[in-house]
Order: structure tokens, then C-alpha cells, then sequence
């Protein structure tokens, strides 16, 4: 368990932040399905087969392979924004994500930001404008988004 | 229409709400399958001494409002053995933007609800836009939502 940071630290436009690099591996996905599906099914259960998991059906869909769903960066976003803006992400936080590209199994993906845009909002608030996205080992784009969130420094 | 395929779902339609019981077990099951080990996703030691989900779990409400609102493709039962195979065509989530207005804790009880704002054709994929939303019981805002989804990969010429 790691401890979070309730309260962030200022940031300047163009600061850049990252998260962690990940190899999205089979056992990734079907880790990453076992949780979505047991958080909505309201009990413990296992994903069995679908595109994220299961080559023949990928391929029967037209994909070349089991590909990570798009959630699994927005997830990492998140997970970063969390670190970097404390309780504020988590109470007024904006995300937005656009899964442009495939991610095929055993991709490396690497999860990144950069402060757009900062704006004094009086009595201390401030809101910031980022750049979010996650990209492949090639540098390559595969998730594009923007978030915003409003703190108090 | 409701109650069939997701692919029968048309711009207007609007869902028949969904309540349920947030609960640790919930979150902590949702935050796992993400890797994230924050602390505050598992237990009550945060800044409001509760246990709170992730703003991301808007994901999980969707497939909540879509398994009691497409009754023909349960993709939870289908996709873990409770239910029947799922013979549908993948559906393939493009676009996720979710608006933070509060915490949600564990222990709350959560609404969530929903409409169809927009059916379209692009380039050969049917796309749907949803538009969300998650309210606690008692009427807190907690999560407003966007999403496309398209309903299947291989384009209509390809099949």
C-alpha cells in the first residue's frame, strides 16, 4: 500500500508528470477484468473470455490480438493525477480520454502529463489545464486526453 | 430500445436507474484490478476518514445501468459464467470524460443514471454517446459522464 499526499504541491505550465511504466502482459488484462467485473457484479468473480483476454475471439472481432482496454490507461491517468493533486482530483477532478490506437497485449506503455494551462482563481484557488496521455515503447501516442482540477494552494 | 442488445439502443433512450450499496469490497476490487495501492482507496485513512473511491469507478456504474437496462446481453453474467455466452459483437470503448463533484464513500448508498444523447455512423463504425450520471441517495452529485462506445471494431464493409 503507498501512502497518498492529501495536499499538492504548486506546479508551473509545463511541468511535465509521469506514472508508471507498464507492460500491459495477459496477466495485467485479466487482473484488470477480474476487478472491473467484480466491482460492478457487487461480488468476487473472475473475467472469463473476451477481446482482452481471449486470441480467437480478438481475432474473430477483426483485432490482430487480446487488446488492453482503453480504462486501463485512463485508470494509470488517474492514479497519477491522484498523486499529483491529492484530495482535489478526487473532488472536482476532470478527466477526458480517447483510446486512438490498438494496445495489443504486451505492450509497454509509458503514462504521461504536462501542465497546460494555470489560472489564480482568487482566495487562493487555483485551476490547472493538463495535457494527459499514454504512449507506446515507440513514443507513439495510443491514449489522448485533457484533464483539469481546481486546488487550493 | 431498451431491454435487448446494446446495439438496440437509440438517442432518447433513457435508462431505468440503477441504486446499489457501495461497498469496501467494491472498491477495493475495482482499485486492485488498476494497480492502484493508494491507500485511501482501501481504507478509511484519507483526508475524509472514510474509505472513497476512485473517480474512474464511473465505469463500473455503466456496466451496472447496462446489464439491468439490455437484458439480452448481460455482459457481466455472460463475461463470468453467471449467465448466457455472450454471442454479441465486442463492444470497443473510445471516449471516457468523467467530472468529479464529490467523493463517494464506501457505505453509500449510489444512483446512477442515464440516457442515450446520440446514435451516429463514422467511417464505417455505429458509434453511441452516453451521458451519466451517479448521485448518493440522498441527492449529492458525485460523478457526471460522457463515453462513445463503438459497437463493433470490424467495419460494415469488412464484414
Amino acid at each position: 500500500m503507498s501512502a497518498l499526499t492529501a495536499d499538492p504541491q504548486p506546479l508551473a505550465v509545463g511541468a511535465e508528470l509521469s506514472g508508471p511504466e507498464i507492460v500491459v502482459n495477459a496477466d495485467r488484462l485479466a487482473a484488470y477484468g477480474d476487478g472491473l467485473l467484480s466491482s460492478a457484479a457487487g461480488r468476487a468473480v473472475q473475467v472469463g473470455s473476451n477481446i482482452h483476454t481471449d486470441v480467437e475471439l480478438a481475432r474473430s472481432q477483426g483485432l490482430p490480438a487480446p487488446i488492453a482496454d482503453g480504462m486501463l490507461s485512463t485508470n494509470y491517468l488517474s492514479s497519477m493525477l491522484t498523486r499529483a493533486f491529492g484530495r482535489f482530483y478526487i473532488e472536482n477532478g476532470e478527466l477526458r480520454t480517447k483510446f486512438i490506437k490498438p494496445v495489443p497485449v504486451d505492450t509497454l506503455l509509458r503514462v504521461r502529463g504536462r501542465v497546460r494551462a494555470r489560472e489564480e482563481l482568487g482566495d487562493g484557488r487555483v485551476r490547472y489545464e493538463l495535457d494527459v496521455w499514454t504512449e507506446n515503447g515507440n513514443g507513439v501516442k495510443v491514449v489522448d486526453g485533457d484533464a483539469a482540477v481546481e486546488v487550493t494552494e | 430500445m431498451l431491454g435487448g442488445y446494446i446495439s438496440d439502443l437509440e438517442a432518447g433512450d433513457v435508462f431505468e436507474p440503477v441504486r446499489y450499496l457501495l461497498t469496501p469490497e467494491a472498491i477495493s476490487a475495482y482499485a486492485t484490478g488498476n494497480e492502484e495501492d493508494g491507500d485511501w482507496f482501501h481504507g478509511d485513512d484519507n483526508p475524509w476518514g472514510r474509505q472513497v473511491r476512485p473517480p474512474t469507478m464511473i465505469h463500473s456504474d455503466k456496466m451496472r445501468l447496462l446489464e439491468a437496462n439490455c437484458l439480452k446481453e448481460q455482459r457481466i453474467a455472460g463475461m463470468t459464467g453467471q449467465g448466457p455466452e455472450l454471442e454479441s459483437d465486442a463492444r470497443i470503448h473510445y471516449e471516457y470524460h468523467a467530472k468529479q463533484h464529490s467523493p463517494a464513500f464506501a457505505g453509500e448508498e449510489l444512483v446512477v443514471s442515464g440516457r442515450i444523447a446520440d446514435r451516429y455512423e463514422r467511417r464505417g463504425r455505429d458509434y453511441l454517446l452516453y451521458e451519466l450520471e451517479v448521485r448518493t441517495a440522498d441527492g449529492r452529485l458525485v460523478t457526471t459522464y460522457r463515453d462513445r462506445t463503438v459497437l463493433r471494431y470490424r467495419k460494415e464493409d469488412d464484414r
